[in-house]
This record gives structure tokens, sequence and C-alpha cells, in this order.
């Protein structure tokens, strides 16, 4: 199989790759995995990983920079039906847009647009709810039957890093919540694409199942 | 629920692990990349590295090092000690560093922090505040540069508000006055900032049981708490930092699952 990190000037892609890297060896997976921006190995690939820090309107610029490479990902990812991960802002990127700094566009592959965290109140200790929402959190899980949570406890924690949440009127597009001043997405998807609002690539041996499932998984 | 982080930090020197009393008398304790390694391993939420002496010498920090380390450490990796402009953040980045801390870098160069964080988003700019206690201040406490060596005349608090503003992601506010000291954080410092900036703060420097981490978050609201020396020689483990913790009714990240 060929799995293609999608190099597009935004993100930590060392990361990812080593992350990704690393999910294969352990499990004797039979993988290539490339990361590049060329639009002739993303048509080719079979799997694809969007990753994504820093801010929704740089992340899209980026995208749009590369001649094609918008365009290119929904054909592959709705016509030609390709597995999908979407990271942090990756992720952000699946929806119809975002509110951070202007009003910016993603795909539309889901419903749903980004919008401030909400910081009301304190949290149980009494402290400020500070922004961005940055360490370690659990997800509620909606549909513990989906591949992708095969061996995965809600006792277990991801890392989040991020400042706007998703709202979204398609509730069955949402496969896990996490909690923080408000209840926010933390992965969405449908048929063959997912997307996660934190990073797996970072979230230790937690993470590391995470890419596995998502590799085993066969939508 | 969100888990208040416990971060380990290296000091690193010529690609060697160290840690001194208030950063003089530096002692070598190994090899940073398989203690970041094993950091991760029994349960640190984040890794910190810092290149203490980079400053001093103008020397680059080990890109080698932190590369090493990304392929073996899954959890988050900052990385600071003379960091001076943005092609020392792509870099370091690259190299697969999460996050970059600036320090001196940044009072010399305010717009770095706005550079950084337009350029590489607000989630990787780590403002560290090496702060003293200075009566004349206004808020009682002095910026200082070069591992506390020297005064800025700058106001702590006025400092930090001015770094959320201008884009940092996290803040690093470390107590000169109790760094190295082993007897807890400066609990008044920590306050005065958590409290008057929106961003996290990570509080940092005296850490010397358990009981001071608990101490900090509960009574000055730490979002994280580092350490360095107290895990780096034995004396107390990541896990019973975290028992403490939990004990005291504090969500910790348990990654025995």
């Amino acid at each position: 199989m060929n799995l293609v990190i999608i190099d597009y000037g935004s993100g930590n892609l060392k990361s990812v790759e080593n992350a990704f890297k690393n999910a294969v060896a352990v499990n004797n997976l039979k993988f290539r995995i490339k990361v590049t921006n060329s639009l002739k190995m993303i048509s080719e690939a079979d799997h694809l990983v969007l990753p994504g820090v820093g801010s929704f309107p740089d992340c899209k610029k980026g995208l749009k920079r590369i001649v094609g490479l918008f365009d290119l990902l929904t054909y592959e990812v709705l016509n030609k039906k390709k597995k999908f991960l979407g990271i942090c802002v990756g992720m952000q990127l699946m929806v119809n847009y975002s509110l951070e700094k202007k009003r910016t566009s993603g795909f539309g592959w889901l419903n749903g647009y980004f919008k401030k965290i909400k910081k009301d109140g304190l949290d149980y200790l009494g402290r400020d709810y500070k922004i961005p929402h940055i360490g370690w959190n659990n997800l509620n899980i909606k549909d513990k039957m989906h591949p992708i949570f095969k061996d995965i406890s809600e006792k277990e924690q991801y890392y989040f890093v991020h400042s706007y949440a998703l709202e979204s009127k398609n509730t069955n597009e949402i496969l896990a919540n996490t909690i923080y001043s408000q209840k926010i997405p933390a992965i969405i998807g449908k048929d063959n694409y997912i997307g996660v609002q934190f990073h797996p690539e970072k979230s230790g041996c937690s993470g590391q199942k995470f890419i596995y499932n998502w590799l085993k998984w066969k939508p | 629920m969100l888990s208040t982080r416990v971060i380990a930090c290296l000091d690193v020197h010529n690609g060697r692990t160290v840690k001194g009393i208030n950063f003089i008398n530096l002692k070598d304790a190994g090899d940073p990349v398989e203690q970041a390694k094993q950091y991760s391993i029994i349960g640190a939420d984040e890794i910190c590295f810092l290149d203490i002496s980079a400053t001093n010498e103008k020397r680059k920090t080990m890109f080698d090092v932190i590369s090493k380390t990304a392929e073996v450490c899954f959890v988050p990796l900052t990385v600071g000690g003379g960091v001076n402009n943005l092609s020392d953040f792509r870099e370091l980045l690259n190299s697969g560093a999460d996050k970059i801390s600036i320090n001196s870098s940044a009072v010399y160069n305010p717009d770095l922090i706005r550079q950084s964080s337009d350029k590489f988003g607000n989630q990787c700019v780590v403002l560290a505040i090496d702060a003293i206690a200075n009566n004349e201040m206004p808020c009682g406490y002095e910026v200082t540069t070069h591992g506390g060596r020297k005064k800025t005349n700058i106001d702590v608090l006025k400092w930090a508000k001015q770094g959320e503003k201008n884009g940092a992601g996290e803040i690093l506010l470390t107590s000169m006055n109790s760094d190295g000291t082993k007897k807890g954080y400066d609990l008044k410092l920590t306050k005065l900032i958590s409290k008057n900036v929106s961003v996290p703060v990570i509080a940092s420097g005296g850490a010397g049981s358990p009981k001071d981490m608990v101490e900090v978050v509960l009574e000055a609201g730490a979002s994280a708490v580092l350490a360095a020396s107290i895990f780096h020689y034995g004396i107390h483990s990541i896990n019973s930092v975290k028992k403490e913790m939990l004990k005291s009714g504090i969500q910790i990240r348990d990654c025995e699952y």
C-alpha cells in the first residue's frame, strides 16, 4: 500500500512521518510512506494523510499554492473514495468554513464551521479556561463499534492543541467528542474520510493505536 | 477532562544533558535522546529541551539531537535556547520539534513573537520568561535574560501580557529565585501571571517534591508543571508526581492504557 503524507508547507511533517513509520514498523504492516506534494504521487497513492498546524487561512493558502492540489484532493477522496485522514487543521479543512482570522472556506466534505472555543466559567479546580486548549484529553466515543476505536478506551487521552472548535448540525458525522469548557468534536468523518482534532502522532501509545487502527481500517 | 501536564525538562549542553543548581556547576547526566525516550515511556506528558548554553555561546541547538529524539519520542517536544530568528524556528520545526520556546531573543527583538506566531501558528510559540523578584518593578518581578544574569528593567506581568497579545500560545514561567533550590515553585509569581493572561502558564523553577507540583496547580492555577533535576537524578519519578496529583483531585494522564 502507498501512503502519502501531503506536504503543502504546513504541518509538523517530520513528526507525522515518524509516527506513521513507527506504527508500520512495529506492527509489520506493508506500507510505503512518502511525504510529497507531487500531484502524480497523490493520485497514485492508496491512502492520504493531510497534516496541518498554524492558522486555517494559512493552511488553505498553502494548499492553494500548489496548483491543482485542492481540487485533486476532493476528487481523490469523494470520487475515487481514497481513505483519508485529516489531522488538526487538516481536519478543520474538511468542513465548510472557519471563522479563524477571517471567514475562509474548506473542502466542504462535511457539514459545519469552526469558531473560537468559548471559555465561560472556571474548570473543576477553579482555574480559568485557557485558550488554546493545550494538553491531553479524553474521547467520548459515540460509535464504539467503528473499527478505528478498536482497543481504545475512553480512559485514554489524546494530545490536543487548538483554539477553534467545530459547530455542526450533522451529529452523525461526529464520531467522538472531547470536553473543554464546551463539547468539542474530536473525531469527525463519513464513508472513507476521517478527521481528528487532536494529534495522533504526538499522543504516545494511544496515538500509535489510533494510527494502527486507521491504517488497518477498510472503509 | 483535560489533564494537568507534567513536563520533563532536559537542559542540554554540547549534546549531553546537564542540570546545575541555579545554572552554575553543570553536571553531566546523560544522553538526551535516550532520556527523552525514557521519559515519554514512563509518562511525561511533554519533553522540553533547553540548550542552556546556546545564548551565551551564540551556538545553535543541536538539530541532530532533536531529529533523533523525534524518531523515538511520540509526545510533544519543545525546544528552546539560542533561537534568534525565523530560520532557526524553521530548522528546529523541520528537525521534529513541535514547539519552540524563546526567551532572550524575544526580549531583544519583541517582534520575533509576532513574526513566528504569524508564520508557524501560536500553538508552536512558547514565551519563556525568567523572572527575578524586584520590588522596584510594578508587579514585583523583573524579566531577566542569559540564565538570570542580565536584567532588562522589564516588568514581568507587562511582558507576559504583551507576549500573549503578540501571539505566544503558552508562557513558560521560571522563577530564577526558586530555580535549583528544590524549595517549591514561586506561588505568588505563578498566580500573578496565570490570573492575568488567557494562555496556559507552565510553572517552572524550584520543584523539590510532588507536593510542590500539586501546590502550584491548586494554589497558583498553573496549567502545567515543569521540572528537571528532581526527575533527573531519580529523586522523584513522573509517576510519583502523578500519583500525588491524582490524590489531590488533579486530573492526570494515565499512560497505562
